[in-house]
C-alpha cells in the first residue's frame, strides 16, 4: 500500500505554510503507520485499493456546479471542489468562518493507521475553516459539497464548527459529488452547554471516493441531532462519532443509506458516553440493491463511571436483489452502572406477501415495491424537523425508489 | 360474472384444489364453506393471482376474461377483489395513502380519471364511519398493530373504496366481536346490487343469516362435495361436516 501513499501524499508536495510543521508531523505518522487494508479492523469491508488505480489530477478545475436549490430559505455557503471562496460568502448574523489557527491543529491524534485517512487530511489539507456560530439561526445553514463533472482531484477539506452555548441551528452538508476525484474531509463539531444542533447529511454523490471523518463533541445539556440520507456514491466511508461529555448531553442519530448497482457505502458510527447522566439513541436502516454493497457498524460506548445513561440502537437492513449485500456489526461496550441499553438488528428482504397484498390492491408491481421501500427506510426521517426538512428528505429518498 | 371450470391449483409439488366447480352470476352471493385445510384460501389466492399458487388444469374466466393470463393488479382493476383471511401489515406505509394510490391505479389502468382527495376522504370517511372505525386509523401504517377485528374492517373498507364487482371474502367473520360482525355484515349487504357479486368464505351461520346467501357451497379436499341453498349452511352449523364422511361411504 505504500504506493498509494507515495501518490496521495508526496513529501515534496507538502505546502511549506504556516501550518508547515503540523504537515510534517501528520506526513510522518501517516508514512509510520501506513494505510488500512483488509486486516485492519474498522476498513474490515471497505477497501481503498482503487485509490491505487485512480488517476488524481493534482489541481481540479475551476468551476463546480451549482448545489439543487432547496424547497425552503436557506443561507448557503458553496464549498466547490473541495473549496470555499470566503469572499463570495454572504453569511447570516451570528455567522463566522475564519480560517483554523495551526495550534488549534497542533495536538491533533487519529491513532493508527485506521486512522491513515485523517492523517492524510492534516498532512495535506487545501483550507482549514473554523465556522462559529454565536446566534441561534432563523434560517438552516448548507454546506453545499459541489464539484464538476470533470472533478478528478484530490481534496482534503478540514472544518472546525463550533455552537456558542444555549445556540440552535439547523446544519445541512447537502453533498452532490459530480466528479470521480477523492474527497477526503475531516470534521470537528463543538456544541457548547445547552445548544441545539440538527445536522443534515445529505448526499448523493457519482464516481467520487468520499471519505468523511466527523467527530461530535456535546457538552452538558446539549441536544446533537443526525439526520442522514445517504444516496450513495461510488464509494462512500463515513465515520460519525458522538462524544457526550457532560451530564444532560444528548445524542441522536437517524440514518438512512439506500446503495445501488457499483455503489459501496460504509457508515461507521460511534456514541461514547463519557459521563453520566447521558442518553443517545440511533436508528439506522440501509437498503441495497444490484450490486450495491451496504456496511454498518454502530459502537455505544459506556464508560466506567458514566452511571445513569440511557442507549439505544437499532439497525434494520433490507436486501433488494441476491447480488446486493450487507454488512451490519451493532457493538455495546458497558462499563457502567444503572445503565439502559438496548439494541436491535436486523437483515432481511422485502416480503413476498406484502408486495402480493398491495397488487391484489391494484398497485403495480414497481410502485408496490417503491411503496414497501419507502415504508421501511421513512421512519428514521420522521424524526427531522421541521416538517420542510422533513418533507425535503423524504422527497429525495423518494426520487431513488 | 365467475365461471371456474375443474380447477386444479398446486402449491409446490401438492395438489390443493383438486377439479373445482363453480360459477357465480352477477348480484349473486355465494358462500363456501367446509374444515380447516379444505382448499378455501388456495382458491381465494389462486383467483387473486399469487405468485406459487399453480393452476395445472382447468380455467378461470372472468366476464368472459381468461383470468389466469392476468397479473394480480391487472385482475384488481378488472374488478376482482380479495378481503384476505390474515390482512398483510405494511410497516411505514400510511394507510390513506395507500389506499388513494391503489384506486388510482385502478383508475387509471382503466383509462378512468384519478379521483381527487377530497372525494376520496369522503368515502373512506362513509365507510369508517359505518363500520364504526376511528379515524385516526387512517394516518396509521396499513393494518399495522391493527386488532384482529379491526384489521378485517379495514378489509371492508378497502371494498368499499375500490368498488369491485366480485368480492372474494376470506374469514372477514373471524374474529369479529358480535357487534362488529354485525357492521361487516350491514357492509357488506350495503355494497350489494344487481353488479355485484359475493363469495364469501366462513365457517359460522352467523353471518350468513344477515346475508342470506343465493348459494352455499361445502370445499372439502379440493372440491366442491355439496351445493345448496341456505338449509346447507343451517344443516351444517348442527351437524358438523361428519356428514360428508358418511356419503362418501355410502
Ligand atoms: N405454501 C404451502 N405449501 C404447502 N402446503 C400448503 C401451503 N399453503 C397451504 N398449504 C396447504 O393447503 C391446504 C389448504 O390450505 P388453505 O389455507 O387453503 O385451507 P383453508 O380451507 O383456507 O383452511 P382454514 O379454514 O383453516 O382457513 C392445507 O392443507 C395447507 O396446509
Ligand atoms: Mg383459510
Amino acid at each position: 500500500m505504500s504506493a498509494i501513499l507515495n501518490k496521495l501524499a508526496p513529501e515534496s508536495e507538502l505546502a511549506d505554510d504556516r501550518y508547515g510543521d503540523i504537515r510534517r508531523r501528520a506526513h510522518q505518522r501517516l508514512m509510520q503507520y501506513g494505510f488500512p487494508d483488509l486486516k485492519t479492523e474498522a476498513w474490515k469491508y471497505t477497501s481503498l485499493r482503487v485509490l491505487e488505480k485512480r488517476e488524481l489530477s493534482a489541481t481540479g478545475p475551476s468551476e463546480a456546479g451549482q448545489p439543487a436549490t432547496l424547497p425552503f430559505e436557506a443561507d448557503v455557503i458553496p464549498m466547490a471542489n473541495g473549496l470555499i471562496d470566503p469572499d463570495r460568502l454572504n453569511l447570516p448574523a451570528g455567522v463566522r468562518l475564519e480560517p483554523m489557527a495551526p495550534a488549534d491543529l497542533i495536538n491533533l491524534d487519529y491513532g493508527d493507521r485506521a486512522g491513515a485517512m485523517a492523517w492524510l487530511n492534516l498532512a495535506r489539507f487545501e483550507q482549514a475553516w473554523r465556522l462559529v456560530i454565536d446566534a441561534t439561526l432563523e434560517r438552516p445553514l448548507v454546506l453545499a459539497m459541489t464539484s464538476s463533472s470533470d472533478f478528478a482531484a484530490s481534496v482534503h477539506p478540514r472544518l472546525q464548527i463550533e455552537l456558542a452555548a444555549g445556540v440552535e441551528a439547523v446544519l445541512i452538508e447537502q453533498q452532490a459529488d459530480r466528479g470521480a476525484g477523492l474527497i477526503n474531509i475531516v470534521e470537528d463539531i463543538a456544541l457548547a452547554r445547552g445548544s441545539k444542533l440538527r445536522h443534515v447529511i445529505q448526499r448523493r454523490n457519482a464516481d467520487s471516493i468520499w471519505v468523511q471523518r466527523t467527530r461530535v463533541t456535546v457538552s452538558a445539556d446539549a441536544d446533537y441531532r443526525c439526520h442522514a440520507l445517504d444516496l450513495g456514491g461510488r464509494l462512500v466511508r463515513q465515520d460519525l462519532s458522538v462524544h457526550l461529555l457532560e451530564a444532560g448531553a444528548n445524542g441522536e442519530i437517524d440514518g438512512v443509506a439506500f446503495i445501488d448497482s457499483k455503489q459501496h457505502v460504509d457508515w461507521h458510527t460511534a456514541i461514547d458516553h463519557e459521563v453520566g447522566h447521558t442518553n443517545s439513541r440511533e436508528s439506522f436502516r440501509i437498503m441495497a440493491d444490484g450490486t450495491g454493497v451496504g456496511v454498518f457498524n454502530g459502537r455505544i460506548h459506556i464508560q466506567r463511571g458514566a452511571d445513569d445513561s440511557h442507549s439505544d440502537l437499532n439497525t434494520a437492513n433490507l436486501l433488494l436483489s441476491e447480488s446486493a449485500r450487507i454488512n451490519i456489526k451493532p457493538e455495546l461496550e458497558i462499563y457502567a452502572e444503572e445503565v439502559t441499553a438496548s439494541h436491535g438488528a436486523t437483515i432481511g428482504q422485502l416480503e413476498d406477501s406484502a408486495l402480493f397484498y398491495l397488487r391484489t390492491r391494484g398497485l403495480p408491481v414497481d410502485q408496490a415495491m417503491a411503496l414497501l421501500k419507502y415504508g421501511f427506510a421513512a421512519a428514521p426521517l420522521e424524526n427531522a424537523e421541521p416538517e420542510a426538512l422533513r418533507d425535503w428528505l423524504t422527497a429525495e429518498l423518494e426520487t431513488v425508489l | 360474472m365467475l365461471k371456474i371450470n375443474n380447477l386444479h391449483v398446486a402449491i409446490g409439488d401438492t395438489e390443493i384444489i383438486k377439479g373445482l366447480d363453480l360459477e357465480v352470476g352477477s348480484g349473486e352471493l355465494h358462500a363456501i364453506m367446509g374444515p380447516n385445510g379444505s382448499g378455501k384460501s388456495t382458491l381465494g389466492y389462486a383467483l387473486a393471482g399469487r405468485e406459487g399458487y399453480e393452476i395445472t388444469a382447468g380455467s378461470i374466466e372472468f366476464e368472459g376474461q381468461d383470468l389466469t393470463e392476468l397479473e394480480p393488479e391487472e385482475r384488481a382493476a378488472a374488478g376482482l377483489f380479495l378481503a384476505f383471511q390474515y390482512p398483510v401489515e405494511i410497516p411505514g406505509v400510511n394507510n390513506a395513502y395507500f389506499l388513494r394510490s391503489a384506486l388510482n391505479a385502478q383508475r387509471k389502468a382503466r383509462g378512468e380519471e384519478e379521483i381527487d382527495s377530497i372525494t376520496f376522504l369522503k368515502t373512506v370517511r362513509e365507510s369508517l364511519n359505518s363500520l364504526k372505525m376511528d379515524e385516526a386509523l387512517l394516518k396509521r401504517a396499513v393494518n399495522e398493530g391493527f386488532s384482529g377485528g379491526e384489521k378485517k374492517r379495514n378489509e371492508i373498507v378497502q371494498m368499499a373504496v375500490l368498488q369491485p364487482k366480485l368480492a372474494v371474502l376470506d374469514e372477514t367473520d373471524s374474529g369479529l366481536d358480535i357487534d362488529a360482525l354485525k357492521l361487516v355484515a350491514e357492509g357488506i349487504n350495503a355494497q350489494r346490487n344487481a353488479q355485484r357479486s359475493f363469495v364469501v368464505i366462513t365457517h359460522y351461520q352467523r353471518l350468513l343469516d344477515y346475508l342470506a346467501p343465493d348459494h352455499v357451497h361445502v370445499l372439502s379436499d379440493g372440491r366442491i362435495v355439496e351445493s345448496g341453498g341456505q338449509e346447507l349452511s343451517e344443516r351444517l352449523e348442527a351437524e358438523g361436516y361428519s356428514f360428508l364422511e358418511a356419503e362418501s361411504e355410502a
